[in-house]
């Protein structure tokens, strides 16, 4: 699966620059974290890479290919999905229309197959609703298959959003604060979750206050202060180096 | 038969209006608060009403124009439209509908102006309703099960989960906008070869209001929904004469009543009361089971 590539990377808002000249890389089959206090910049940075907010300068590039000015839905296509930090799920479907909506970048049925019911509409129908319902079962979400996605546990509707992510199966995915919230036994079996995905060749983009999570699944981590990476290396290394304690906890 | 001899004509009405709740419905549900139906009904009138009567066309070729027409006004109104949301495409829509009336005020030499066409052929027949229901029907329904159906769904709860996921929403919106011209199009065409005259009034503001009423009350999220919400509205008149005489009144009063304790319409209320029971019957049979257990 390609790589994730950011360049020199900057975003301003009329006078305000949010993000300055970030550069780091996700590279596939592993988990690259990106941490920092409030207001740093990071979600900025998701919504620049998933094509939300348009680029003021610098390059994102997916396997070699520019997708800095590509729309939120061509960057979907290529590849790249996200996790939000206040989960985002259809909250009128139901649980596994949830999670086959999550298929849509790989339908290939025609527009024509759909509107009058062909086979090649009627057979890609039948092997989405299949593969759901074994990721239902997978995330043991089988039981909830048929509830309203917006009446659910906030837990569970974390792993609603997580199937649909796996669903997608995109080479990056981008993960918005996806423990939040959550005790440390749900946010291990997310973490291994992760993992599974990491292990599987997927590059993961891993967004948290939580640095003992951090440092326990990311090989590599980007710390941002004020719009600007202020540090950057393995996580036993960046957590000791007093530029990012002094970014976290202020000076003494 | 004596029956259905008197009802005939309200049976005839009802099919015409389930063609105008589907052209209203398709752009509902792909979240676009679109009131266009009215213009798209009106250009496909005036298209059969003049073929026929001027040109002598045949009707199917003529209903075949105004789909055709519909289809096209749909694809170049989408285009505008792209950028608006929410309230400003119901006013631009509205704005579409009345831009159609006052030109089919205007061009007296055409349209006939205020008086509009008169003595149209009666060509439509039940049987012709019934099968372009029936077409319409499947396909809403097709639509509905597969993937459209779901960007659809995606791109009216949430567009910005729908771009994540890869939905194109500007390629489904024109889709929705040219399916709904189509439709409404070609049911104006059978409605100009079913009431022998039209005019331009026939499609203004009460119009939209009753198509939209049909949606609002049985529901945008399937094909149950226009067909239920139609035949109540339809039928209204019919069960009490006093709902006859104020019937504007009537519909008004059942709408705000609608809106404020069935948002989503009779039919996908229903279905959803159904759906959290069965899911509240699941959750308990779950407890049993691992108390059960537990005792064990």
């Amino acid at each position: 699966m390609p790589s994730l590539v950011l360049e020199r990377v900057s975003k301003r808002f009329g006078g305000i620059t949010a993000v300055s000249d970030v550069s780091f890389e996700v590279p596939e089959a592993g988990i690259t974290g990106l941490i920092g206090p409030n207001g740093a910049g990071k979600t900025t940075v998701v919504n620049l890479i998933t094509g939300m907010y348009k680029l003021t300068s610098g390059e994102i590039r997916l396997g070699g290919r520019n997708v800095g000015s590509a729309q939120p839905h061509e960057v979907a296509r290529l590849g790249i999905s996200r996790t939000f930090q206040n989960i985002r799920l259809l909250p009128e479907a139901s649980v596994l229309d949830n999670v086959i909506i999550g298929f849509h970048r790989h339908e290939k049925a025609s527009i024509a197959a759909g509107m009058f019911g062909f086979n090649a509409s009627l057979s890609e129908i039948r092997e989405f609703r299949e593969r759901a319902r074994a990721l239902l079962d997978r995330f043991h979400m089988a039981r909830f298959a048929e509830h309203p996605a917006g009446y659910l546990a906030y837990g569970h509707q974390r792993r609603v959003e997580m199937m649909r992510a796996v669903a997608m199966n995109p080479a990056i995915l981008l993960l918005d604060e996806p423990v939040a919230g959550m005790n440390d036994v749900e946010a291990g079996e997310l973490g291994d979750v992760f993992q599974e995905l990491a292990s599987s060749g997927m590059g993961l983009l891993l967004i948290e206050h939580n640095i003992r999570f951090v440092t326990k699944l990311c090989q590599n981590v980007h710390v941002l202060d004020t719009g600007r990476t202020i540090a950057a290396g393995p996580p036993s290394v960046v957590m000791h180096d007093p530029v990012v304690v002094t970014a976290y906890l202020g000076t003494a | 038969m004596g029956i259905f001899e008197v009802y005939h004509p309200l049976f005839n009405f009802f099919l015409l209006n389930v063609g105008y709740a589907f052209s209203q419905q398709i752009v509902l549900r792909a979240g676009v608060f679109s009131v266009a139906t009215g213009g798209f009904a009106a250009l496909g009138a005036y298209c059969t009403a003049i073929l026929v009567v001027d040109y002598q066309v045949g009707e199917f070729l003529a209903l075949a124009a105004s789909l055709a027409l519909g289809m096209l006004t749909g694809l170049i109104l989408s285009w505008p439209l792209a950028r608006l949301r929410g309230v400003y495409q119901a006013i631009a829509t509205l704005a579409f509908v009345q831009i159609v009336t006052a030109l089919l005020l205007y061009a007296e030499d055409i349209t006939g102006g205020a008086i509009g066409i008169n003595h149209i052929p009666r060509l439509a027949t039940t049987w012709q309703l019934l099968i372009a229901v029936a077409i319409v029907t499947y396909i809403i329904f097709s639509i509905g099960r597969s993937g459209i159906g779901r960007a659809f769904d995606a791109i009216r709860q949430d567009e910005t989960v729908a771009g994540m996921l890869g939905v194109s929403i500007r390629r489904y919106h024109i889709l929705a906008f040219v399916i709904s011209g189509a439709i409404g199009g070609l049911f104006g065409g059978f409605h100009a070869l079913l009431v022998y005259s039209i005019e331009p009034a026939l499609f203004g503001f009460e119009f939209l209001a009753m198509v939209l009423t049909f949606i609002v009350l049985g529901g945008k999220g399937s094909v149950w929904g226009p067909i239920i919400g139609t035949a109540i509205i339809v039928s209204l008149p019919e069960i009490a004469r006093p709902l006859a005489e104020n019937r504007q009144m009537a519909q008004g009063i059942l709408m705000m009543v609608m809106i404020a304790y069935l948002p989503n319409g009779v039919y996908d209320s229903l279905v959803s009361l159904i759906r959290q029971r069965r899911a509240a019957k699941w959750d308990r049979a779950n407890q049993e089971k691992s108390h059960a257990v537990a005792g064990a």
